[in-house]
């Protein structure tokens, strides 16, 4: 069995947030960086999976973007990944969901994976796109916000977090794509002994020009942080008055009292 | 000259964070409460590979480098000072000089145990009449057919109370001085080893340091750590490694505090402002820094060269002084900016101003650390 995670590495969101000069992006001197949480979850499944079967299966890890991608790489391949493919791209950033899902499916058009694990979105974009672009574009099935994950006999029976909290449970065949929603399990440390080893396994590298890219469909024509909030009107004076400057306002700037 | 830490490296910091963060922050107060570190975290450590981080992949260690020893003590003691000196002291002073000085027969059979933590190491040095001078400790040894037969006392060893394996320093002839000493690796679970008491203490308190009295103790004569008469060496080089694991537990235990201060004086309100606006806390939070980066430059350096097989004496001796003396500083000044909460013990400075004490203390006082300096200078 093959297996493919596609993780990205996003910016700790403890960090301080500054649009950069093009106003396109975060200001990234400012920002630490860290696995996307909810590929955490995905890369965790797959290990979780590989013992089941006995370490049979191989475990791909993929991730787009700049020379730092390699520590969230790394930090998969010390979880358990078996090899990883880095495609570089400082200008990731700029990228939409689709041509990110297009440059994954390019990549793992010929590769025969039998089954793919993603995060249910990114912590800094938040699109949750790329993972059902990809299964469309590949044409396999896909099961979305996994909150449970099984697998016996070429199919896989995954539990959906549905609004409202409803659960739905789903069987799929082999080959599929599934997006991991928070606390679909525990993702594991990586140990200091599999730090070690994750160093002597294989990253292999391409550039993005050497994937079939699309053109973007959408594309950020600005960040920015929202605008400052005013600090507010105290009314003061004699309450009945009070009253009175009260409901003017509300008549005249709200839809409350019409 | 590059002062990033490797990719790889910083994978390890991360996730050695991120286990310290889950695992040992929640814990750190009842540690020092119950004067215990749980045998629970003990083991989930060992697991983490904690107790072998440099020692090598063929004796069971993760194979990985001084360094990376040096970011694990350091990001265990911000939350716990009492785990980074378990590990510290189990690595550095008992893994440490068995790699170092032991054949391979000895390696073979006793680091496994050690680098997975089944068994927890220790380094038994000093005396009641013997500390800094330590070429002058009193407990003796004589060979009897096969074996050595240990008679003495030591006192104040670190990781003790788990009864695991020693590296132990006694003497053939007292009159030798430093020549007489030798070094033996001891099971403390021999007849004649007996617990006499673990000691209760200022910080630090989660960490056993443990009396014993060695009665008669018969070690096989297979376990000489090295040549007979050579313990002094032993012990030296021993400490001059151990030295960086000690800077890099005082280096945790001031950024543990610092982050804290940082946070509390950016929360804390008085005449109408965040304290963090008045200069006198700025001031003050500047100097920490400072103190913590330059720690943090000299151990890493320290550990860098020792990576680098090359001398290392001086940086060792420096980095466990400026360390220490950040630690101290750092979090009485943490107390400070805490204000009355801070000398109270739910925020926690509190008890890393009692765990730093302990860093100008032991593996060489600061003061012998300044006599190693100096002699190296007029040498
Ligand atoms: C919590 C704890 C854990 C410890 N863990 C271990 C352990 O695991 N294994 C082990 O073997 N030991 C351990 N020790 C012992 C520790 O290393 C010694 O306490 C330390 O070396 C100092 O020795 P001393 O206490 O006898 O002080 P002393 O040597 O009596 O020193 C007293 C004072 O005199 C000063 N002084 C002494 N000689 C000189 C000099 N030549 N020049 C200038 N000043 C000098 C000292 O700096 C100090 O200020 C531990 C101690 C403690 C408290
Ligand atoms: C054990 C104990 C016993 C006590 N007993 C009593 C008691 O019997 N009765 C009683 O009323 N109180 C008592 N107190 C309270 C004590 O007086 C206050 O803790 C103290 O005044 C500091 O106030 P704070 O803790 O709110 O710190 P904060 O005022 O919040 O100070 C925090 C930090 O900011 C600094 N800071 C604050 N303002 C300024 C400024 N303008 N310029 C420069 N630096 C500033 C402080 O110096 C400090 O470093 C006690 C406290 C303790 C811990």
């Amino acid at each position: 069995m093959k297996i493919l995670v596609c993780i990205k590495q996003v910016p700790d969101m403890e960090s301080r947030f500054r649009p950069n000069g093009e106003k396109t992006w975060y200001d990234e001197s400012d920002l630490a960086f860290r696995m996307n949480e909810y590929d955490e979850y995905a890369v965790e499944q797959a290990v979780q999976l590989k013992e089941q079967l006995g370490g049979e299966p191989e475990i791909t890890v993929l991730s787009i973007g700049p020379e730092r991608t390699v520590e969230a790489i790394k930090k998969a391949l010390a979880m358990g990944g078996d090899r990883a493919v880095h495609i570089r791209d400082d200008r990731y950033y700029q990228k939409d969901p689709w041509q990110i899902a297009s440059m994954i499916a390019s990549y793992a058009k010929g590769e025969g994976f039998d089954l793919i694990f993603t995060g249910m979105q990114s912590q800094d974009r938040g699109s949750a796109q790329v993972g059902v672009i990809v299964a469309e574009l590949l044409g396999v099935s896909c099961a979305t916000t996994l909150v449970g994950f099984s697998y016996d006999g070429g199919t896989i029976t995954v539990k959906r977090e549905l609004e409202g909290g409803i659960k739905g449970v789903a069987k799929l065949k082999l080959p599929a794509l599934v997006t991991c929603q928070l606390g679909l399990n525990t993702p594991r440390y990586p140990t200091l002994p599999n730090i070690m080893k994750a160093k002597k396994k294989e990253i292999a590298s391409l550039t993005a020009a050497e994937l079939t890219g699309e053109a973007e469909l959408t594309a950020t024509a600005a960040i920015y942080p929202p605008a400052k909030k005013g600090g507010g009107l105290v009314l003061e004076g004699e309450i009945g008055a009070q009253v009175d400057r009260l409901m003017g306002i509300l008549k005249e700037k709200t839809a409350v009292l019409r | 000259m590059d002062f990033e830490l490797s990719q790889d490296h910083k994978v390890l910091r991360d996730s050695v964070r991120e286990f310290v963060e889950k695992e040992i922050k929640p814990i750190a107060m009842q540690i020092d409460e119950e004067h215990m570190i749980p045998d629970s975290l003990v083991n989930k450590m060992a697991e983490m590979g904690f107790l072998g981080s440099y020692l090598p992949e063929e004796y069971d260690g993760a194979g990985l480098d001084m360094l990376s020893y040096a970011i694990v003590v350091e990001e265990v003691s911000k939350a716990c000072g009492s785990s980074g000196v378990l590990i510290s002291a189990h690595t550095s002073l008992a893994c440490g000089p068995i790699y170092t000085f032991g054949t391979e027969a000895q390696k073979k059979k006793w680091l496994p145990a050690l680098n997975t933590g089944k068994v927890i190491g220790c380094f038994l040095l000093t005396e009641p009449d013997a500390g800094s001078d330590a070429g002058a400790i009193s407990t003796t040894y004589r060979r009897e057919g096969d074996e050595f037969v240990i008679n003495g006392s030591k006192i104040f060893i670190t990781n003790g109370g788990y009864r695991g394996t020693g590296v132990l320093f006694a003497t053939s002839d007292k009159s030798l001085k430093h020549r007489g000493v030798s070094a033996f690796i001891i099971d403390l679970n021999s007849p004649g080893v007996e617990i006499l008491k673990n000691e209760k203490k200022l910080g630090i308190r989660g960490s056993y340091t443990t009396a014993f009295a060695l009665d008669s103790v018969r070690i096989p004569a297979e376990n000489l750590l090295g040549q007979e008469g050579q313990g002094f060496k032993i012990a030296m080089d021993t400490l001059n490694g151990g030295r960086i694991g000690i800077a890099s537990q005082a280096l945790g235990i001031a950024e543990g505090a610092f982050e804290r201060a940082l946070a509390y004086s950016k929360e804390r309100k008085q005449f109408d402002h965040p304290i963090c606006e008045l200069q006198a806390v700025q001031f003050k939070l500047a100097d920490m820094y400072t103190r913590i980066e330059t720690s943090k430059l000299m151990t890493y350096k320290a550990a860098c060269l020792k990576d680098a097989k090359k001398n290392y004496t001086a940086e060792s001796a420096m980095c466990k002084m400026l360390a220490s003396e950040a630690a101290t500083y750092v979090t009485k000044e943490a107390i400070q900016i805490h204000g009355g909460y801070g000398f109270i013990c739910d925020y926690e400075v509190e008890r890393m101003f009692r765990d730093a004490k302990i860093t100008e203390i032991y593996e060489g006082t600061n003061e012998v650390q300044r006599v190693v300096i100096s002699k190296i200078l007029l040498s």
